[in-house]
């Protein structure tokens, strides 16, 4: 079997190797390589140097999408996980009744795609808005945002909740028993030793909240598509319109230096993330 | 002083039934794992619990496993609702106190020593929460520390531990509160055989050190046994016999407690008890044993009178000594097996269907009475005048009443 394995080891690496290649490696380079170019169809690019990420990082929508777009991450990464934490420490609580089905309420947003949640909450929100006498999404930034933060919350909760559960249940019972013998109350057993016991799980919801954050965009394409004029329009949405929606042959290049330049960005504060909390991590 | 009163303490756990039925499906009897007694409440793990324990006593509740001996211990610490009965200690009721109100400390079987604490942390966490002064706090850390011989791993996280480290972290953290009650839930049932022993003898001196009330927990008869002033004998929720080590070795209640107490088991074998005036005999198809006079007159006393009782007998396999062969009321059994432990070899010999083990000193072995145990060879041998014990068939209680 091993020496099979040993021979025949290219055949098996193939099919991946193949898909990672074609679909991410070579267009990440071409991508790259483009980014320095300026093009309308991506047969004929032509070389301009830097000039594509000097107008990129000129461009003053550009910092404002990514400033709203930093301020909305870390909102929703400590919204989401504070709020998860708490609901998960309350299901995980010995006989509550219904616990499952609240679970599985709570996690069923989840499962609906973000665009559809976006026109489902843009409804709703647009219901409450006319009924309060507020001015529509459309007109309005401040519930375009937090609108965006709402449904973020709605549709995250539940899947870090699940995290968190496994999380808390993979303490060993015996840590909360021989805490609650030392005399910790509720508060300070969950400081002392639930939480430092949860870092691992901590860390992996903090890499998706932040990361979910930083890549939003179905969601608020479809709640406030940027509107008005381009006031709630987050990092992935700006490169989009940039690409798209802009006539003009050098608004392509542009589009692709801001790809690039939201690449390593997100690539830079997830391992900052990561660092950080891996070392707040204890072994058992 | 501390004295722990347990009264009627009975422990259910609900059952799960009644919940099924909502959902309309029809609800499957449990899997038997046990013989727990199951009521309409739910499944007794331990039934009418009696027992005081005395300040400064060493109490052992010991049992096979499934026996409510934790589940007891974990009453007494507040870690488990107590469902019927009163559980005092110093003669407050404190059934509805919470575990850390009732001043006691516990060692658990895992050690459970927080992984993100270091040693020192750990053992002055429970000090910290009561907010003593730090000096106070490192000042009776380091004591702890000393008393066990860990002052060097007070830095070290309990990853970086060994067995038998961490069980001295898990100690010292119940040492630094100076507690009323320790308990220990099978704390050395984690380490390996040799540091166990090591262990075990380390607990009878720090026993002495600390000077509290202890009670202890192990499914080991060799701890019960070398461990505690009394001992506590449990099955399938049941109390069984309380008593000194020698009482429950000696005396044992009935046919469990004989059985369970004691390495390698007390040998049982089906007989009849014939009574003949004042004096009884052992009968059994094979051989006849004369009951030593002191046992007759405690069954006199105990009012086995029958002229004819079924019995199950036992005798100890320390107390079957080897004799020559064809002696008179000497027992002829063919040797089954034969295993040789060091000191002492245990030969097996099976009499008429039932086996009997023996334990023979290699050491001063007396050669005249044969010096091979081979497979298949006859082996003479006798009971001590008082090494047989009585149960009655029925209720396999002794018929001798302390």
């Amino acid at each position: 079997m091993v020496k099979s394995l040993r021979k025949w080891w290219p055949l098996f690496l193939l099919p991946t190797a193949l898909s990672f290649a074609f679909g991410f490696v070579i267009p990440f380079a071409e991508g790259l390589y483009l980014s320095f170019c300026r093009f309308i169809s991506i047969s004929n690019p032509k070389f301009v140097g830097v000039s594509n990420y000097v107008a990129a990082l000129s461009d003053p929508q550009f910092s404002h999408a990514f400033w709203l777009t930093a301020l909305f991450t870390v909102v929703i990464t400590v919204l989401i996980n504070v709020i998860a934490l708490a609901i998960a420490l309350c299901f995980t609580r010995k006989g509550l009744r219904g616990s499952n089905s609240f679970r599985t309420v709570f996690f069923m947003p989840n499962l609906i795609g973000g665009i559809v949640l976006g026109y489902i909450w843009q409804i709703l929100i647009n219901g409450v808005l006319t009924n309060v006498g507020q001015q529509l999404l459309a007109l309005n930034t401040a519930a375009g945002f937090w609108g965006l933060v709402i449904l973020m919350l709605w549709q995250q909760i539940g899947y870090m909740m699940i995290i968190y559960i496994a999380g808390l249940q993979s303490i060993p019972s015996d840590y909360l028993e021989a805490a609650k013998v030392d005399g910790a109350t509720a508060w300070q057993t969950l400081w002392k030793v639930k939480i430092p016991n949860l870092m691992p799980t901590i860390t992996i919801c903090l890499f998706l909240t932040i990361t979910n954050g930083f890549k939003l965009f179905d969601q608020n394409l479809a709640l406030t598509g940027g509107a008005p004029d381009h006031s709630t329009e987050l990092l992935a949405l700006n490169i989009y319109n940039t690409f798209y929606a802009r006539a003009g042959a050098k608004w392509m290049g542009i589009g692709q230096a801001k790809a690039v330049i939201f690449c390593i960005l997100v690539i830079c504060i997830s391992m900052i993330q990561l660092k950080a909390t891996q070392s707040k991590e204890v072994q058992q | 002083m501390a004295e722990i009163v347990l009264k009627n303490i009975k422990k259910i756990y609900p059952n799960e039934k009644t919940k099924k039925h909502r959902f309309g499906k029809k609800a499957k009897e449990p899997e038997k794992k046990s013989n727990l007694q199951v009521t309409d409440e739910g499944v007794v793990a331990v039934q009418d619990f009696n027992l005081t324990v005395h300040d400064r006593e060493f109490v052992v509740l010991v049992g096979p496993s499934g026996c409510g001996k934790s589940t007891t211990l974990r009453m007494i610490a507040g870690l488990e609702d107590i469902s019927s009965g009163d559980l005092l200690i110093d003669g407050k009721r404190v059934n509805d106190v919470a575990p850390k109100d009732r001043d006691i400390a516990m060692v658990f079987q895992s050690y459970a020593l927080y992984p993100n604490m270091t040693v020192y942390e750990n053992m002055a966490f429970t000090l910290k929460l009561k907010k003593v002064d730090p000096k106070v706090i490192d000042e009776k850390v380091r004591a702890a520390a000393e008393t066990l011989g860990i002052t060097q791993y007070l830095d070290r996280k309990p990853k970086a531990l060994s067995g038998g480290q961490r069980q001295r972290v898990a100690i010292g953290r119940a040492i630094v509160r100076d507690p009323k009650v320790f308990l220990m839930d099978e704390p050395l049932s984690n380490l390996d055989a040799k540091l166990r022993n090591q262990m075990r003898a380390e607990l009878i001196k720090l026993r002495h050190k600390v000077n509290g009330t202890f009670i202890y927990v192990t499914h080991d008869q060799t701890e019960a046994m070398t461990l505690g002033d009394r001992i506590v004998v449990m099955r399938d929720g049941f109390v069984q016999q309380i008593g000194t080590p020698q009482e429950v070795f000696n005396h044992p209640a009935n046919l469990f407690v004989a059985g369970f107490i004691g390495m390698p088991q007390m040998n049982f074998f089906p007989a009849t008890l014939v009574r003949d005036g004042a004096s009884y005999q052992l009968k059994t198809p094979k051989f006849t044993v004369d009951i030593a006079p002191d046992t007759c007159k405690k069954l006199a006393a105990s009012g086995v009178d029958a002229a004819k009782t079924d019995v199950t007998a036992g005798a100890r396999p320390e107390q079957i000594e080897l004799v020559a062969p064809g002696e008179k009321g000497a027992i002829c059994g063919k040797i089954v097996v034969s295993e040789l432990m060091g000191a002492t070899v245990h030969v097996h010999a099976d009499v008429n269907g039932s086996e009997f083990v023996l334990v023979i000193n290699t050491v001063d072995f007396d050669k005249s009475k044969g010096s091979s145990f081979g497979i298949g060879d006859d082996i003479w041998f006798k009971f001590e005048p008082d090494a047989v014990h009585l149960f009655d068939k029925e209720t396999e209680k002794n018929l001798i009443q302390a």
